[in-house]
Order: C-alpha cells, then structure tokens, then sequence
C-alpha cells in the first residue's frame, strides 16, 4: 500500500503512457442499454425483489399442503374459475402433493437465485484468484494448479456433484461450494489465459523492469483488463449454475425439503404435463425469464463495450 | 514447432490422467457406504458383509486397492466390475460404440447449423432475425434438459407416435432403422448443444469485429459480409473450436440426463451407475476414457486454432 | 373401506379423487369417441358419476376371450439397473434380478396368488412330524437348457450355498434354521432343520431360492420357461421361449427385460407402446395411465410399508412420548387419499395389515390423527424439534414425511426432514440414523413379517425394541394350531408393537405396475411389484 502512495512522478507517467498505448485497454465510455436491456434489466429487479419480500407475500408457506388435490390447475374449479378453498386462493394451481405453485416459486426465488449468484460469485472469486496466481507465478504453481483444474474440467459435473453431495449432505452451503468449485474452473481456465496475454505485454514487462511487486502489477495492471472479458463471461455460467442444481434435483440429490428450487419443482411435476397442469410450467418460465433477462443485459453491455467475449469459453 | 507443441500436450495429457485418477480415488472414499453394503442392500448382516468383501477384495485398505488398480491398469487389465462380476472392458466395449456414434452424429448435425446460423446472425447483427435466433438459443439453454427432453417425448412418441419413447439397439437394425430408434435422444441434444454454440460463434465473430484492423478494412469500405467471411471468422474459430471441443466433451460424458430418459446404453449413464454402486474399478476406468476423451479434444482444439492463425504458427 | 368406494361411485366428476376423475375421462372419451379435453368438459358439465361411467364401460366392451394364446413377445422395463445386475441368483437383490430369475430359473417351490407355496421343481414335499427334516421329492425329465439332466445333486449344491460360513447370500440369515441340505436319491432331497420350521417351503419360494446347476453360479443355465439370448448388464436380457420346458411353459415367443430408470419416461414409454409392462407407477402417474387409451394400472393390495424408524436404543426415540408423538401427528387418512391418490390402506404402527388375512388383528383400535395428542406428547418428552432422514426407499415415503413435517410445523415442532440418495442408505443410514425411513417387500406370512424386524436381537431389528415376550409370542404362535388362540397371540403381538415400538406405520402402499391392455393374466403374488416377477410363464398376449 504505502509503496504505491508514494510513486515516483516518473513511474505515474510511464503508467498512464502505457495505458494509453494499449489497444485493449477498458473503454472509459458509459455503458448505454437497448430497450431490451432496459426490459431485462427491469425482469431482473423484479426477481432481485421477490428475493427480498417474497417469502411475506406468499399467500401460503412453501411446505402447506392446503390444497384439495395435486396438480389441480386454473379453469378446473367448477366454475372454471380461481382455485379456491378454506385455506385461500391457488393462482397457479397445486403441485403433484397439493401445495401452491405460486408460493413455492415466490419462496424458491431466494434459493434459486440465491444459490445461483452466490455460487457464481464465489467461483468468479476463486477462479481469478488461482487463474492470475498461476499466470504471474508460472512454473510449478501454474502446473500444480493447471493439472487439478484440468482434472476437474475433465470428470462430468454431475458426476462430481453426486459425489459431493451423497458425502456431504445437500445443504445449501455444501451447494453452493460445489458449484463453485466445478464452475471456477472454467474461469480458472479464462482468467489465466488472459493473465498470461497481460502478462507478456510490454507494459506489464515495463513495470517488471522497474521492479515493481508482483501484488502491485496484478493490482494495478492484469486485474483491470481482465475485469471486462470475465464479466461478460458471468451471465452463461450463471445459467449454467441454474441447470446444474436442477439436474441433481434429477438424481434425487438437490436441495433438502421442504425448500423450494425452480429446478426442482419442474423435476418433481413433470408428469403434470401429460394432463395439462401447469405445475412444471411455472417455475421453467420462472429459470427461463431470470436467465434470459441476465445473458440478454450482457449481451448488450458486451456489445457496448467491445470485451473480449470470444475468449471466454476458452 | 508444431510437433513438440503436441507432444508437450500429451505429456501433459497423461499427467492430468494420474491427477484424475488421484481425485477420483480421493473423492469416492468419501462417499458412504461401500460396494459390498450396496450389493447387500437392505438384507445385509455383519457375517455376509464381511464374506463378500473378502470375497471381492475390498477388505483391503482402499491404498492397496488403489495401488492393485494402478498396477493392473499398467498392464491393460481393466479388471472386473465390483458390483455385478461382468469385466470392465466388456461394460465398456458394449457402450463406448454408442456413445461415439451420438456424440459423433450430434456433432456432424450440430456443428454446421451452429456455425452458420451463428454467422448469419452475426452478419446482421440488431435485426429481428439476430434476436430471434439469440432469444431462441437463450431459451433452450436456459430451461433443465429433462424437460426439453420429456416435451420431446409428450409430443413425438406419446401423441403423434412418430417416434420411439425410448431406445432399443438391438445390433443389426438398418441404417433407416437405426436413425429411427435414435432419433430422439439425438434431437435433443442437437438442440442442447447448438444453443450454445451459436451464441458462441455469434459472440466470437461480433468480439473480433470490434478489433482495429477489422475497423479499418470496414472504414475502406469492404462490404460486411466479406470481412466476415473472409477475415473475421478465421480470426474467430479459435475460440469457436474450443468451445466445440468442450461440447463434445460434454457430449461424450455428462449426457447422463438424456441417456437416462431414453435409456441410451451409453458412457455417462455407466459411470454414474458406478458411482452409485461403489465399483471403484469401473468408475476409474469410465473417468480414464473421459479424462482421455478431454484432453484429445483440447489438444486437437489447439492445433485447429493454431492452424487457422498464420500469426500463431510463428513463435514470439 | 368398503362404504367408502360405493360413495365414491355416487360422488359426481367434481368431487372425485384425481385418479377417479382419470377413469371417468378415459370412459367418456374410449366410448364416445371425444378427445380427453372434451371429455373433461363434458363430465365437468354433466357431473357424471364414476358408477354412470362404469356401466358405459360395461356396455360399451365386448367380452375378451379368456383361452390364452400362444405367441408374440413382450418387452419388460424395471425402475432400477446397472452394472450390479446381478448373474447368482444368491445375489439377486432388486426387481429386474428378480425378473430375470423367474424366465430362466425355477425354484422347488413357487408362490400361488393367495401366496400359499406350490410345487414346483419338487413334485411334492412333506416334513417329519416335529418339522425338524423336511423330505422333497424332485421332478423328473427336467432338462437343464444345456440338455443335460436336472438331479438331486443340482439342489443340494444350490440350496447348501446359502448356508456354508463363507457364503454371500442375501437370505443367508433367513435361512439359518436349515442346517444342512441332503441328497437322499436321485430325485430326492431332505432338509435337516437346526430347529422345527413349519415355514420351509414359503421361505423355499424367495426370489433367491432358485435352483441352478450343480458347480456353477448360475451363469443363465436354468430349467426355466424361458432362455437367455443375451444379456447385458445395465442394458437389457432378451429370452426365448425354452420349447423343452417340462411343463406347459410360458405363451410368450420371447421377452426382453430391461430398465427406464427416470419414471416420467417409463410411464410415457408404456402409454407410447414402446414397453407392454412397467414395474412401479408413481402415485404421480396414477392419474395418466387411468386415463391414457390402450393401458391399465394395476394396483395390487400388499403389506408394503411407509414405516418411520425411531431407535428406541437412542436419544430421542428412547422416550416413549416422542415416539407417540410422532405416530399422533401423522394424518393417515390424507396420506391414503393424496399421496397414494386411494392405492393403499391406512396403518395402525404395526407392519401386520389386511393383507395378511385372519392374523391381522383388526379390533385393535385405529390410531388416528390428533395434533393436540402428539403436540401434548411431543412437550411431555420434552424434545421441540428432531432431525429425520429421508431416503426414497419407496413411493410416498418422502411425501409422508413431507406431510408430517408441515403438520408438525403447525403445532410447534420442528421436525427437519435430511433428504439423503437412495445409494449407500441401507448402510450408512438405516439402523443408524436415530430417525430414519425403511420399507419391506412384504413377507408371505404375518409371522414371518413381525419377526423380521420386531424378533428381538433380530439382525435387522430397526427399531431396536428388543421385547421378551414378542419374542415368545413369535414361537408359540407358530406352534399353535388352534384359531382363536393363535389369533390371540398374533393380536397380542400386534398390541405389543403398537404400543411399544418405535416403529410408526402411517400407511401401506398397493404394489402399482402398468400394462399395454393385450397384456393377459397377469398374476397378482403380492411379494414383489409384476406379481412377484411370474409374469414370465403366465402371461399371453390378446
């Protein structure tokens, strides 16, 4: 810290010249959204919001088993109108053991969401860590790490998910560490292939040159231009966070009961659909809107921006 | 150059596969339970358990089974399965054709679709037809396959009965007869992985767009569709070929959804199965053949992206 | 129960169960000719009955012919398979092993619908007088499918496997009465008991009682109706009609017995055709193959268990008003109706029911559903919440659980369900695990069935209720040869468990299969889903 309060005049200087020589220097431009980016942006508050309040405003509790039978759907009340009884009112209907589908998806909103951007946050964090670690330190950290990472990378998902997950027991904690940890190493991948571009360019060498600490040249130099490019990178794993709780959900594992997950609640009312419920609709409309609002804002912040989101599957 | 780039690859290929073999071990003997408690199941009692692993060998510190594993391995024997006494290579062989063939007929449908609706596209970036496609993939990614899969079903087998609800090969079925049988689970994962690779070509072909020599050649006037036939799509299959290995990976190994709902006898089903039971020998085996599986697809990704990069060709 | 169905029948499409609403829609719309959405229309709007829309049925089919006929194949599919499909019949531990056991072997003794034991590959057998040596006489002209000839050496083989100190076997403990199998002639063995054992020839009929050839495993060489082509383990066995079978034999050309493990895709493969018989539908699933065209449920009556272990030998279960607790706050009754949709019956904590015939003890009072009860048994135990593992060990189990928890919610209890995966959970969770869940194929006799888990010291004991007096009971009942007194002791028992055990028994499920409707004679055995896997040799094809 002191070090860089104290730069020299001279190296401030040479910094903000090699800065200005880079070709792929962060845009300083502000970022402008399309009306569709607008519209995503506005689905995403939406759900941000049930996050918050949705457990108050459900109209039941996601465990209640109040309604009169399963898999019950609007228009098949006599009087083809809202499902109702004593307890209240069923807008989307009952799942396959008679609870409201609308409460459950307002409830599950909080795992689903919850569990997603925690998890791809977390795997963000130790992906860029490890993946700029290995860049800068090369040598036998890189391979060390670049094997396990490979090794990951190579083993099916759901496979290393079971696994996890029949040791450990499905909580939300051991979820969210999993998907983490399978999911950041493809950022690991992403992250140190851009360090090692950052890395080789003259004024990384520069500042390598005038002895600066390796902290210091992450800090100020690889993390800023990186920054961009793993962003955009953010909404397609985010998605795929989603889908691969849901696919436990698949094996019997996924989330511990009674708490709702929308993946899990388009597993477990599946066999709604052959007689017309909507059970398994509701919550796929429910993943669908959240992650296409997501991938649509990147797109447009991506197209704005001119990351480099060709790399980022790399 | 070129040659001890993939030597090198390989080299490091083999190191990743004692890695994974090393993590696979480690991981299994968390999981509760052992291979002869599963096979016991319910009616297990102390006496019959300790028959049947002494009778299996899993009596053994899991080291010593590890270390026997290796040392068969070294020598080609994949050895038996623990769960169910048939070997290994026989599970395998009777699976690993299938998985190739759907893996290899996804790809041969998939990948040309993929890249030329993620070209079109990207040559007409904005307009309806570039949000359609965009909305489109977006949707298929976005919801879990089983249901795409189970829709599928409810429409094409259930009610129109066009096709089979499920798979059945039976070995000698004509080419027709064939396609037929398998036609669903291919459709799916048609869908499932083109999704991905169009955005994926899309986003690497508009990603080069935006760099200064295209910018240049658009300010000479070059008309868009040339720049990105001719220049900016072969600056791109870098990445779009990685991102193709990386499905096909997929493909190869973690389609257990699909070959579940279809009863597809393939490789990621065997594996998980494996899991299940505990039959150590068989999940190292199926984690070689994907961790083998992985690493010729990616060195195969980098000579591709090497070889349509004159710059790439010279080193530094 | 029964009062219940006639109302039923009187109650109008409205007010209908969703599975009756189901045969309500499919009569209408196979007799009319509507489609299913018209179908519900129509019933909603004339608020037909489901007795109205029976007699349509009635009317409206031609009687089948009930000749069997020879011919065609079937293709089988099962919920579970893998890798551990299993060759020794020894090992044989889930359905499909069982399936495939029933085409290509034969035991010496087979199990009639009315579970009573039949001769099978023993043409007669009797015991001595105290049941100490049971003497069999074997059928002759039996052929292996390798053309060689069956004798008593192949039976002394397969059956002295069971018993040896080193042996695998699954049944080894059930069979430990037995001390030793002897060949008497060539078509002649005697079983020499360690203790009297009435029972034998029940026990002789399990699944893996089958004979197999002298010095083998098995290895598919059967005398049974059928061969075995192929097999593939994880994938599927196709089988041939074996045309030297030494009796009539089975009417199918050939079958093949495979697995869809996602159950959503088993039903749809069954309603598309693609399979004829499905081992388990999902209560989910009721209400579809009801009303799907071509198919039919069947749903089979059978002592098949929801049962909630409490060990008795730990903290909470080892207070008595926990255990109350838990049985009060189960609603039993809903648990019948919404997640077995009516395809079960209630229990009463004990694992005896109607199935078992006269030696249930049905004037033992009903234990009924009464959240003051459990929550004024859950505070005197002073315990205010407990942690119960759910595995799916079978269909409901999970929804029960789940029920109980939320009706435990409301009185103030905290009851947190573990999910944990169905692999590894007989080893790791069950008899472990303070609460756990546990289900039981049910045991052709009411004996047998109490003994298994409630015979103190018991090896599979679940609850840990270990009772002297149940376990005097369990033999001098089956001593006792006069009704009323064996009655007495059975209801005794029954009492005994009820009120003692920590076992709570919510519910016991149907056995529930689906068939293609050309399916013929299907047997009901209710030991296992299909009939207790006799499908093979019984069914024809219309």
């Amino acid at each position: 810290m002191t070090e860089e309060t104290h730069l020299k005049e001279e190296d401030v200087i040479a910094k903000l010249d090699a800065f200005a020589e880079l070709p792929d220097a962060p845009p300083k431009r502000r970022i402008k959204l399309s009306w569709i980016g607008k519209a995503s942006v506005a689905v995403v508050v939406f759900w941000l919001v049930i996050v918050a309040i949705g457990p108050s405003i459900a109209p039941f509790h996601e465990m209640d088993m109040d309604g009169d039978d399963s898999f019950l759907s609007y228009g098949e009340d006599e009087d083809g109108g809202l499902l109702t009884n004593e307890y209240g009112t069923f807008y989307l209907g009952t799942d396959y053991i008679g609870r409201d589908t609308l409460s459950r998806i307002l409830f599950g909103a909080r795992n689903t969401i919850g569990i997603s951007l925690l998890a791809t946050l977390l795997a963000y964090l130790m992906g860029i860590t490890l993946g700029i670690l290995a860049a800068v330190k090369g040598g036998w950290i890189d391979m060390g790490i670049s094997r396990v990472n490979d090794a990951i990378l190579a083993l099916p998902t759901i496979m290393l998910g079971l696994i996890v997950i029949a040791a450990f027991g499905s909580s939300i904690i051991v979820l969210i560490l999993t998907a983490a940890v399978i999911y950041a190493t493809s950022v690991f991948r992403i992250a140190r292939a851009l360090g090692q571009d950052i890395m080789v360019q003259d004024f990384v060498e520069a500042a390598h040159a005038r002895g600066e600490g390796i902290w210091w040249i992450i800090k100020s130099e690889v993390l800023p231009n990186a920054a961009m490019p793993l962003a955009t990178d953010f909404g397609l794993r985010l998605v795929f966070v989603v889908l691969f709780i849901s696919s436990l959900s698949f094996l019997g594992l996924g989330i511990q009961p009674p708490a709702s997950d929308w993946g899990s609640m388009v597993r477990d009312n599946l066999q709604g659909l052959t007689y017309g419920s909507y059970a398994a609709i509701w919550p796929a409309v429910a993943i669908a809107s959240f992650t296409i609002a997501i991938n649509l804002i990147v797109d447009d912040i991506s197209a704005k921006s001119g990351g480099s989101l060709a790399k980022k599957m790399v | 150059m070129m040659k001890q780039m993939v030597l090198q690859r390989i080299a490091i290929g083999f190191a990743t596969l004692a890695v994974v073999s090393v993590i696979v071990f480690i991981m299994t003997s968390w999981l509760p339970g052992d291979v002869a408690s599963i096979i016991l199941g319910q009616a297990a009692t102390p006496e019959t358990l300790a028959a049947l692993r002494a009778q299996l060998g899993t009596d053994q510190p899991l080291i010593i089974q590890y270390f026997s594993w290796l040392g068969n391995m070294m020598t080609g024997d994949l050895g038996i399965s623990k769960a169910g006494g048939a070997t290994i290579s026989s599970l395998i062989s009777s699976r690993i054709g299938n998985t190739m063939m759907m893996a290899g007929l996804v790809a041969l449908i998939s990948i040309p679709i993929s890249i030329s609706l993620g070209l079109f596209a990207a040559m007409h970036p904005g307009t309806s037809l570039d949000r359609m496609v965009t909305f489109g993939t977006l949707s298929t990614i976005s919801v879990p396959e089983f249901f795409i899969a189970t829709i599928l079903v409810l429409i094409l087998a259930v009610n129109l009965h066009w096709l089979p609800s499920t798979t059945y090969l039976t070995g000698d079925e004509t080419l027709g007869q064939l396609l037929k049988a398998i036609a669903m689970p291919l459709f799916t994962l048609v869908i499932v992985v083109s999704a991905q690779m169009i955005r994926m070509t899309r986003a690497g072909i508009l990603n080069v767009m935006n760099s200064p020599y295209i910018e240049m050649a658009i300010l000479k006037g070059v008309p868009r569709k040339r720049i990105i036939l001719r220049h900016a799509f072969f600056n791109a299959i870098g990445p779009i070929v990685n991102v193709i290995a990386l499905n096909l990976a997929y493909l190869v190994s973690g389609v257990v959804i699909v070959e579940t709902i279809f009863s597809y006898p393939g490789l990621a089903k065997l594996m998980i199965d494996a899991v299940q039971t505990r039959d150590l020998p068989l999940v190292q085996a199926c984690a070689m053949i994907f961790c083998g599986v992985y690493v010729v697809l990616i060195i195969l990704a980098d000579v591709a992206s090497i070889l349509s990069n004159p710059r790439l060709r010279q080193p530094k | 129960m029964k009062d219940k169905k006639i109302l039923d029948h009187e109650l109008k499409y409205q007010d209908l169960d969703h599975v009756d609403k189901g045969r309500v829609e499919k009569i209408l719309a196979g007799n009319k000719g509507y489609s299913r959405r018209d179908a519900i229309k129509l019933a909603a709007a004339t608020g037909v009955t489901l007795a109205v829309a029976e007699n349509m049925l009635i009317s409206g089919n031609k009687a089948i012919a009930a000749t069997p006929k020879k011919g065609g194949s079937v293709r089988m599919a099962n919920p579970v398979h893998g890798p551990d499909d299993q060759t020794d019949p020894m090992m044989f531990t889930s359905g499909i092993d069982y399936a495939r056991g029933r085409a290509v072997y034969n035991g010496l003794v087979q199990h009639a619908d009315d579970l009573s034991p039949q001769p099978e590959l023993a043409a007669s057998f009797e015991p001595n007088s105290d049941a100490t040596e049971w003497t069999f006489k074997l059928r002759k002209g039996v052929e292996w499918h390798d053309g060689t000839k069956f004798t008593a050496d192949d039976v002394v083989w397969s059956m002295n496997r069971h018993l040896s100190d080193d042996s695998t076997s699954v049944i080894k403990s059930v069979l430990s009465t037995i001390k030793e199998w002897k060949k008497v002639g060539t078509h002649e063995v005697k079983a020499v008991m360690h203790s009297s054992n009435s029972d034998l020839p029940t026990l002789l009929g399990m699944f893996q009682n089958k004979v197999i050839k002298n010095g083998t495993t098995g290895d598919w060489i059967g005398t049974g109706p059928f061969t075995m082509e192929s097999f593939q383990p994880g994938v599927k066995s196709v089988h041939k009609r074996n045309e030297n079978y030494w009796r009539e034999g089975a009417n199918l050309d050939a079958c093949e017995i495979t697995a869809i493990t996602d159950p959503v895709a088993r039903v749809n493969a069954l309603i598309a055709g693609d399979i004829q018989i499905m081992a388990n539908v999902d209560p989910k699933a009721f209400r579809q193959v009801e009303s799907a065209d071509g198919v039919t449920l069947l749903s089979t009556p059978a002592a098949s268990q929801l049962g909630i272990c409490i060990l008795k030998n730990a903290k909470p279960g080892e207070d008595d008003d926990f255990v109350k607790g838990m049985q009060y706050i189960q609603d039993r009754e809903r648990i019948v109706k919404r997640i077995l949709k009516g395809k079960g019956v209630v229990g009463n904590d004990t694992p005896v029911s109607g199935a078992h015939g006269s030696d249930w003890c049905s004037e033992l009072p009903q234990r009924e559903f009464d959240p003051d009860k459990a929550k004024f048994h859950f505070k005197k135990s002073g315990y205010s919440g407990a942690e119960l593992f759910v595995a799916p060990v079978t269909a409901g189990i999970e929804d029960t659980c789940l029920l109980a928890q939320a009706n435990c919610a409301k009185i103030g209890f905290d009851l947190k369900l573990k999910k944990v995966p169905n692999d590894g959970y007989w080893g790791a969770v069950w008899m472990k695990e303070p609460l756990n869940v546990v289900t039981w194929n049910m045991r052709p006799t009411a004996n047998s069935q109490m003994a298994i888990q409630f015979g103190p010291g018991g090896n599979w004991n679940d609850t840990f209720w270990n009772n002297k007096r149940m376990g005097e009971l369990l033999s001098l009942s089956l001593a006792e040869t006069d009704p009323a007194k064996r009655h007495a002791h059975y209801c005794e028992m029954q009492t005994l468990i009820h009120n003692g055990s920590g076992m709570v028994i919510p519910a016991f499920t149907n056995i529930n299969d689906g068939i293609r409707n050309n399916v013929m004679d299907m047997p009901k055995v209710p030991l296992g889903q299909c009939g207790a896997m006799e499908w093979p040799e019984r069914i024809w094809l219309a």
